[in-house]
């Protein structure tokens, strides 16, 4: 298709100046290199567009944190990382006592000193087994085998073997 | 004389990504000194929100840490982490949409109000900035995902088309196609931005 000189370009054309003129055919590209109407309006289109990237460039706001790589984050903590320990056994300290005293708190009074009654009786209760065994069995278990009171059973003949009537003594 | 500081510039990355693939810090410290701000941009422009921004930054430079091996040609490094930033984004839209969903009541015009409250400029400045990037959030959303993907990145990111081809992964004349749907439907916002300039200038 022949351009003529009063037959200006049509937008497609302007539009494809603007992306990449090579794309448009010869004739075109000497019609817009001679006609200043479609120069000019290619060049506002182009203009338009400079000044859309221009103001947006500017209209950015500025960066304020700046990139860091993987690995230094991770150097970053293991630097500082001497306190964690310490913090570690601050924290478990502080819970152990936090539920501690947690513990004797949420205990009701009452509760409590039926506890205390309840140990101490059985402490006593433990004694007064101890005190009926010591009744029942005074000696130690040694010197209740030599007192023959551990159902040993001695007859009337050995106890005349070990120890002999003095009767006989004078018979004889 | 400016594409001979690109040149420089380039080969000067090729250097430093060279030395960070064999585990030089320093060497990916100066890459992101590099393009820090370009990546942090790249997200704003995505997200609207400083915050977010700035967390995408930080995990687009931690993956292209972690995954800077397999990166085989050297030279691509700009086209390999801006596609990794690009993913990551998009990524992170389709959550923030997700979860949109499960919320009453729309997040734009929230959005827009942290926008503004991000500024720490002067009330007029902070509500012309709130203004711009409320056109320019009514003007994106009229463009398709990739349209809006390929616009940005030209218009905004001023990325070239082989930039973007590379980027995306897509053909060159792919990624034109796409702009010219996209200009078609900005044409009429690009006055809007020039009347804009002229007014707060």
């Amino acid at each position: 298709m022949k351009v003529r000189n009063h037959d200006h370009l049509q937008q497609e054309h302007i539009l494809w100046a603007v992306i990449d003129e090579s794309e448009l055919a010869g004739e075109y590209q000497q019609h817009l290199r001679q006609c200043p109407v479609c120069k000019t309006k290619v060049e506002q289109l182009r203009s338009g567009l400079e000044d859309l990237g221009e103001i947006a460039r500017q209209a950015v706001p500025s960066y304020t944190r700046p990139v860091r790589l993987p690995s230094e984050r991770v150097a970053r903590i293991s630097q500082n990382a001497g306190w964690l320990p310490f913090f570690g056994a601050a924290a478990m300290a502080g819970l152990l006592v936090f539920f501690y005293f947690m513990g004797t708190k949420t205990m009701i009074p009452s509760e409590f000193a039926t506890l205390q009654s309840q140990e101490s009786l059985l402490e006593d209760e433990s004694l007064m087994r101890q005190i009926s065994e010591m009744v029942e069995n005074p000696l130690s278990e040694d010197m209740y085998e030599i007192s023959g009171e551990n159902g040993i059973w001695f007859d009337d003949d050995f106890l005349q073997f070990v120890v002999p009537d003095i009767q006989d003594d004078f018979q004889s | 004389m400016k594409t001979e500081d690109n040149k420089n510039i380039s080969l000067d990355v090729a250097r430093l990504v060279e030395k960070a693939r064999t585990g030089n810090r320093v060497s990916f410290q100066e890459l992101i000194s590099i393009f820090q701000e370009d990546i942090y941009r790249l997200a704003y422009y995505r997200t609207f929100s400083q915050m977010d921004a700035e967390d995408l930054t930080q995990d687009v430079f931690e993956q292209a840490y972690r995954k800077i091996n397999s990166l085989n040609d050297v030279q691509r490094f700009r086209a390999w982490i801006y596609s990794i930033a690009v993913n990551r984004c998009n990524d992170f839209l389709r959550r923030k949409k997700y979860l949109a969903l499960l919320q009453k009541g729309s997040s734009l015009e929230q959005d827009i109000m942290n926008t503004g409250m991000n500024m720490e400029n002067s009330t007029n400045e902070r509500i012309d900035k709130k203004k711009f990037w409320g056109l320019v959030k009514v003007m994106l959303q009229s463009l398709s995902a990739m349209e809006r993907e390929v616009f940005t990145l030209r218009f905004m990111d001023h990325r070239k088309i082989n930039e973007i081809a590379a980027i995306l992964d897509k053909n060159e004349s792919t990624i034109k196609t796409h702009l010219y749907r996209a200009l078609k439907k900005v044409r009429e916002h690009s006055d809007v931005f020039r009347e804009y300039r002229e007014s707060i200038s």
